[in-house]
């Protein structure tokens, strides 16, 4: 991926680690600039070693890596000023109540009590937690427990929050949630997110660069656009009627398409651009509710590149 | 819906600095110790204690004006005891060294060796806020992902175990030297018990030390909190008992209770034996009383086996430290 231009938040090269005779990165080589950044790959990839090495949780075997432009290793405390991190499992301090355990981590981060309280609250205003936050954290649900943990990566204002699989354990509208906060984060308030996951969808939602790492290497990285671009010629057509006439109309014109289980046309176009389906709709008079392009170009991004690195392996 | 903005801020205030980040890691931990009920009831104890030694220290000040109160008011039961009373007054008075420093080290001795022991009680219930509680819920992942490393959190849990100690031992036994020195009728009384401040100091600053860091390793050697503080109890109460028994066995076996180490430590910095043998031959009357101590007993007082507590306890300040190295880690 070209980002010369940019300030680079992350920059690896030969990045390695083992654990024992386990290779979990194999020569990671990285530059990435600001923005929100999804970082894919099945369980077991290398994801959230990954991230432990840039935060200096796990030491680095061989090779480098730089975050925000400081050598991890020899800067850990700083990076980690300006750097914020939810862990998969959870991690609370027992006894403290929430709000109490998030102005702790803000003065673990420098600031000063009264700041730290008031941004604490401010925090846990921002994503969503109302007075639930006077309760010990022993009693939470795995939501709140998940917001608590969002609120107490970002209490210090850092440039950059690493989240580790940020979703999990969420009921769909808690999920909803957490990703809305997660997206406004980069596109509201300029926070460079990095969000590893193994959903697809959830990624789809909320980055615009995309890392697919397996085996411990980096398969792909490049926007989210460039993906799609390369897997353009599909859409899939939202209609409340007359299903079998668009089928009919695009079968003529030799685009093969497929009426999907949720009432989703499929349509594949085989163009750079949405142009001649807008056409076909027009000659039709028929008004899409909705034009999904490149419905799966994400999923069948990773699927290829994934059986491209078991090929090789 | 929230009536107040909800939106986020950015924060452009001025990070405080490391130290400042290992005094917040300190004082959450002595927040959360003092939390229990009974840490708070022991405290108050200690602090009680501090006021008997006080309220003890004036009466014997007392001794050295002629026309006190205190020996007036002895006067009151037996006129004979007022006399005696007298003498010992004008003799105290021609040897402050005596009357002042001895006293006031063999008084201190004992209130810093027996305050000890709240401070290892103390310490036992603290220890599964130490480490063990930030082990068993993955925190330690959240330590190290701020702006803080193992070390500062090691240094945080430090501060919190040796503050606890400050609490419940040398705190106490500080503010009882100076508020019964200030109590006292001279102000000289500073000056000839300065030396018992530096024994108390040595030795509590020093064993201090060494039980911080002993409670930090044995937080650390397991994620369950009854099996850490059980440990530290078990091995507190074996090993007293173990030591007299190994006496007349195996001599080194008593070295491996930390308690026997920190008490012959303590020997050797506040040299009772030396104050013993200076009162027995020099305070009238009390000095006499002194003298009916067994030689076994002034032998042991004499030559405490301090190489051999100094090297025990250095070895497990060392095994402890091993264990923090090996143990507190993200993952």
């Amino acid at each position: 991926m070209q980002c010369d231009m940019l300030p680079l938040v992350i920059e690896t090269q030969a990045l390695s680690k083992l654990y024992g005779r386990q290779r979990a990165l194999d020569g990671v080589n990285l530059k990435v600039a600001p923005g929100a950044i999804g970082l894919l790959g099945p369980n077991g990839a290398g994801k959230s070693t990954f991230m432990k090495c840039l935060l200096q949780l796990q030491p680095i075997s061989s090779g480098s890596a730089k975050l925000l432009g400081r050598e991890v290793g020899s800067e850990g405390r700083e990076i980690r000023k300006r750097v914020g991190y939810t862990p998969e499992q959870d991690c609370h301090i027992p006894g403290m109540v929430g709000c109490e355990y998030v102005t702790y981590c803000a003065q673990l981060c420098g600031l000063p009590f009264r700041a730290a309280r008031q941004r604490a609250h401010e925090l846990l205003d921002f994503v969503g937690m109302g007075q639930e936050r006077y309760r010990k954290i022993d009693t939470y649900s795995t939501g709140m427990k998940q917001r608590l943990k969002l609120a107490q990566a970002i209490v210090h204002d850092p440039e950059v929050v690493f989240l580790d699989e940020p979703t999990n354990g969420l009921d769909p509208r808690g999920q909803t949630q957490i990703l809305e906060l997660v997206h406004n984060l980069w596109h509201a308030y300029g926070i460079t997110v990095v969000v590893s996951s193994h959903l697809l969808n959830d990624v789809d939602q909320i980055c615009e660069q995309i890392i697919i790492i397996a085996r411990g290497r980096v398969l792909v990285h490049d926007t989210l656009e460039n993906l799609k671009a390369r897997k353009r010629g599909a859409a899939e057509v939202v209609v409340a009627e007359r299903h079998q006439e668009l089928q009919a109309a695009c079968e003529r014109r030799h685009w093969p398409c497929e009426l999907l289980p949720n009432g989703h046309v499929k349509v594949e176009h085989q163009c750079g651009s949405l142009n001649p389906l807008l056409n076909l709709l027009h000659e039709l008079k028929l008004a899409p509710l909705e034009i999904i392009p490149s419905p799966n170009a994400l999923e069948e991004t990773f699927v290829q590149a994934l059986e491209i690195s078991h090929a090789a392996a | 819906m929230p009536l107040h903005d909800t939106s986020y801020k950015h924060w452009n205030g001025v990070h405080l600095g490391l130290w400042n980040r290992r005094l917040v890691i300190a004082r959450n931990g002595l927040t959360a110790c003092l939390r229990n009920r009974w840490m708070r009831h022991l405290v108050v104890l200690c602090w009680g204690a501090a006021l008997g030694v006080t309220a003890l220290l004036f009466l014997m000040g007392q001794l050295l004006v002629a026309d006190s109160i205190v020996v007036q008011w002895v006067g009151n039961f037996n006129p004979g005891l007022q006399t005696f009373a007298h003498m010992l007054t004008t003799w105290l008075e021609q040897h402050p060294e005596i009357s002042v420093r001895t006293t006031q080290n063999l008084l201190f001795y004992f209130f810093c060796t027996y305050q000890m022991r709240a401070g290892i009680f103390a310490l036992g219930m603290a220890i599964p806020v130490l480490i063990t509680r930030d082990l068993a819920s993955n925190a330690i992942i959240i330590y190290s992902s701020k702006a803080v490393n193992r070390g500062d959190y090691l240094l945080g849990k430090f501060a919190t175990a040796f503050g606890l100690m400050v609490l419940t031992w040398l705190g106490p036994v500080c503010a009882a030297w100076f508020m019964g020195n200030l109590l006292a009728p001279d102000w000289r009384f500073f000056w000839h018990s300065r030396t018992v401040l530096g024994h108390i100091l040595v030795y509590g600053l020093s064993s201090l030390s060494f039980l911080s860091l002993l409670a930090m390793g044995v937080s650390a050697c397991a994620s369950k909190e009854k099996s850490t503080a059980g440990l530290w109890y078990m091995w507190w109460i074996v090993g007293g008992v173990l030591a007299p028994i190994a006496e007349h066995t195996q001599p080194w076996l008593r070295h491996l209770s930390f308690n026997y180490n920190l008490d012959q430590i303590a020997l050797a910095v506040f040299r009772l034996g030396d104050d013993l043998n200076t009162a027995r031959n020099n305070i009238p009357v009390f000095g006499d009383m002194l003298r009916n101590i067994r030689p076994q007993t002034m032998e042991a007082l004499n030559t405490p086996a301090l190489s051999g507590a100094v090297a025990s306890s250095l070895l497990m300040a060392g095994l402890a430290a091993l264990i923090l190295y090996k143990k507190v880690k993200p993952e």
